[in-house]
């Protein structure tokens, strides 16, 4: 299998595995195999490595390497930052969108079973979080926002910029301090990112959505906070999150993340391009309902160019995915991770989208190796299997 | 002294003329259950024996305890049939049973077979409960409430077993003959399956398969249950049969209120004529009264209208409940609540006929002129081998 034969169009769930990270994590595991906590040769040589590899991920993201903490993925530094960031905190109230990650909305309900309360945020019919209504939630309890960046369903971009300077504002206004948190997952490395612009108290990251490795990733942690870390143990990562640090992931993680961050602009301007292409070629298609309906009709909501939402309902979105493999194309129904669970609507429903034509959805993700044939070649198959199933189903 | 393990069958042993042939059919497939391990079987009158390594012997377990026709079986001692050997076969076996730890308060039972043995078996019981209470202090004879019994059986050998390890019972596999079951991967229709191959029918299965309506996940799911039931129903055969083009006649021509019964008759006119080829002489299936719409008496008549062949619905009286607790008994529940739910729904009607009127089903049902379909799904059902 290669990215382009089944045509590879899961990018948000996994990106395409880049054969130059996978050689320097396999170099890296041989070449660097100490532990970075050991006193001898090996031991210095991988904490060395580590070292230069926080510095550099630290240049990507334009902070501090002390704010950098290596994890296990965006998962666990989601929830990390909920649970790092309250724990003995007296201000007892989070707010959160509704359309966030399970790693952010199931660890969100677990603060709630231990007496948080948690406000969770609408969005429009775009899949938007208004920054007003957020605003409205904000009390003396408030700890903390979070707020992604980049929905993974309906690539949705969030007013997390909007909402940081809401919280500076409160902050001169009251003295008080609320935290915020995004899990910039699927914006890290495809769309500018950069925490401290972006003003935000931490932000989550992942290797394998950009080409590194599966098992690494980060979370971007504000130097100057008191936090109470969850975990403990042999105290690496400042204590932050102990446990001997994943090296040659890590290695394979500033690679891609590197690499992106030199073709990032290239990237986003071409997958913009692409994104508009197979728009105006589905436009017209019939029975083709574009997720959310009206994507691209108001300028000021933008979306990431590398999502694309599609419902043929009553098609179930699995049919649509098969079918689709048939042809030769990999797409996933709403999002992977979700896909196989009950509460897999969860998004959708924020934007009052109808149970019939949720049940349709498929998602499109491309990376940095779809090209303009592809998508025409995808539109085609579209074309040519959706109508007839159509008529079956309808 | 040998060890072996001692099976024993109970209904069989009832039939009278037939019984010799009833004790071949099951090691027949004893013997098809143990391919490739090596072990001894010996047939005598209302036991059979198998011998084996000991490295053998956890194989072997499991194979017994999945084999129909067998009520349950033992690891026994066999020593010759002599007193003092006998007593000291005793005395080790009590040895390891209270290593186990069940209790001190213990029963004898003896059985003589063999009436030219010079003790009675009451005699017996006595000598040998003298002989353990004398070596294990601790022991108390309890004959209403003992915590473990030791048995001793004179036949053509003395053989001496503790606890019995339970089997599933019932009649051996293919001594009712051949069926096909109809298998969803649901709930229901593994038990079905499981049911009548207790009754002694060797089973095949076959799957219906709607892609893209229906995953690659789900037909996996399929081959895996099948693959339980197979520890049972020993050679058992999946069809998977191809039925998309059948359930998109059914939705172009029928009203939507009648697909489900009529996909329901086509399911079972496509699985008679695999019977027919495959030397099936009967259908299998999942259905308990009322369960759903397609499951009344008067749906029920309707679907099987289109064969002759006995339809056997083992689930009939059963409430979901106990088919719940069944699947749980024979390890198939786990795998049918998987979910990996098919696209059936997309076909289902919002309220399906449930008092179906028999003659205008029949008539839909020739309405859909499905025969060349059917056939042509049957012919092209792929069959994978268990």
């Amino acid at each position: 299998m290669n990215a382009r034969n089944p045509l590879y169009l899961d990018w948000a769930a996994t990106a395409y595995p880049d054969p130059e990270i996978t050689e320097k994590v396999r170099e890296v595991s041989e070449a660097c195999f100490g532990n970075p906590s050991s006193i001898h040769r090996a031991g210095r040589e991988a904490e060395k490595l580590l070292a230069e590899s926080r510095k550099r991920l630290a240049a990507v993201l334009r902070c501090r390497e002390e704010e950098v903490v290596f994890t296990s993925g965006g998962t666990e530094a989601n929830n990390m930052a909920l649970f790092s960031l309250l724990r003995g905190r007296k201000a007892k109230k989070i707010i959160i969108s509704g359309i966030e990650h399970a790693s952010i909305y199931q660890p969100a309900g677990t603060l709630k079973e231990l007496g948080f309360d948690v406000a969770a945020i609408k969005t429009d019919r775009f899949g938007f979080i208004d920054p007003a209504a957020v605003e409205a939630e904000l009390d003396e309890r408030t700890a903390l926002v979070a707020l992604m960046l980049v929905n993974n369903e309906t690539g949705a971009i969030q007013p997390v910029a909007e909402v940081a300077r809401l919280l500076v504002e409160y902050r001169k206004n009251t003295g008080r301090k609320i935290l915020l948190h995004t899990d910039a997952v699927q914006a890290f490395g495809k769309i500018p990112f950069k925490p401290v612009e972006l003003g935000v108290d931490s932000a989550s990251i992942s290797a394998h959505k950009i080409g590194g490795p599966r098992g690494v990733g980060a979370l971007y942690l504000r130097r100057g906070g008191s936090y109470l870390f969850l975990y403990s143990g042999g105290g690496q990562e400042g204590g932050q999150r102990p446990g001997t640090e994943n090296l040659p992931g890590v290695c394979g993680f500033i690679l891609a993340a590197e690499k992106k961050a030199v073709s990032l602009k290239a990237n986003l301007e071409s997958s913009a391009g692409l994104m508009s292409s197979l728009l105006a070629e589905l436009q017209t298609m019939e029975g083709l309902t574009i997720i959310p309906p009206g994507r691209g009709d108001d300028k000021e909501k933008h979306f990431s160019p590398y999502i694309l939402n599609l419902a043929f309902p009553p098609i179930p979105g699995e049919v649509t995915v098969r079918v689709l493999e048939e042809e030769g194309f990999l797409i996933s129904t709403g999002s992977a991770c979700s896909s196989k669970k009950k509460n897999r609507f969860r998004v959708v429903e924020n934007m009052n989208i109808p149970k019939e034509i949720a049940i349709s959805i498929v998602r499109i993700s491309i990376g940095p190796e779809t090209q303009k044939d592809d998508l025409r070649r995808f539109s085609a198959a579209l074309k040519k299997r959706i109508p007839a199933l159509l008529r079956i189903t309808g | 002294m040998e060890t072996c393990y001692l099976i024993k069958y109970g209904e069989l042993a009832l039939k009278g003329g037939n019984r010799a042939g009833f004790e071949k059919q099951l090691c027949r497939d004893i013997k098809r259950k143990l391919q490739g391990i090596e072990f001894e079987l010996t047939r005598r009158i209302g036991r059979l024996y198998i011998r084996c390594e000991l490295k053998n012997e956890p194989v072997i377990v499991r194979a017994l305890s999945h084999t129909f026709g067998i009520v349950a079986f033992s690891r026994a001692f066999q020593v010759e049939k002599d007193m003092p050997l006998i007593e000291e076969a005793a005395a080790g076996l009590a040895e390891s049973l209270l290593e186990q730890g069940p209790g001190n308060r213990f029963k004898i039972e003896a059985r003589r077979s063999d009436k030219s043995f010079f003790l009675t078996s009451y005699e017996i019981a006595c000598r040998l409960g003298d002989v353990l209470r004398a070596r294990f202090p601790e022991l108390m004879v309890d004959l209403h409430h003992p915590d473990w019994t030791l048995n001793v059986e004179i036949r053509e050998a003395a053989y001496l077993y503790g606890p019995e390890t339970k089997a599933p019972g019932g009649l051996p596999s293919g001594s009712s003959g051949k069926g096909l079951l109809l298998l969803s991967g649901g709930i229901d229709s593994p038990v079905a399956g499981y049911l009548m191959g207790k009754r002694g029918l060797k089973l095949d299965a076959a799957y219906f398969h709607t892609p893209p309506f229906t995953s690659e996940k789900a037909k996996e799911k399929v081959e895996h249950m099948t693959n339980i039931l197979s520890e049972y129903l020993t050679g058992t055969a999946l069809h998977v049969v191809p039925f998309t083009e059948t359930q998109v006649r059914i939705k172009e021509r029928a009203r939507s209120e009648e697909v489900t019964l009529l996909m329901r008759a086509c399911m079972v006119n496509i699985a008679a004529i695999i019977a027919e080829k495959t030397g099936s002489i009967c259908l299998v299936t999942g259905e308990s009264l009322g369960q759903v719409a397609s499951q009344t008496p008067e749906s029920i008549r309707f679907t099987g209208h289109g064969t002759d062949f006995p339809i056997f619905r083992p689930l009939i009286g059963l409430d979901k409940e106990q088919i719940v607790s069944l699947a749980r008994k024979i390890g198939t529940f786990e795998t049918s609540i998987l979910p990996y739910e098919d696209c059936c729904t997309l076909f289902s009607p919002a309220h399906p006929l449930v008092r179906p009127d028999y003659e205008s089903m029949v008539r839909s049902f020739q309405e859909l002129e499905a025969d060349a379909l059917l056939q042509k799904a049957a012919a092209e059902a792929q069959i994978i081998s268990f």
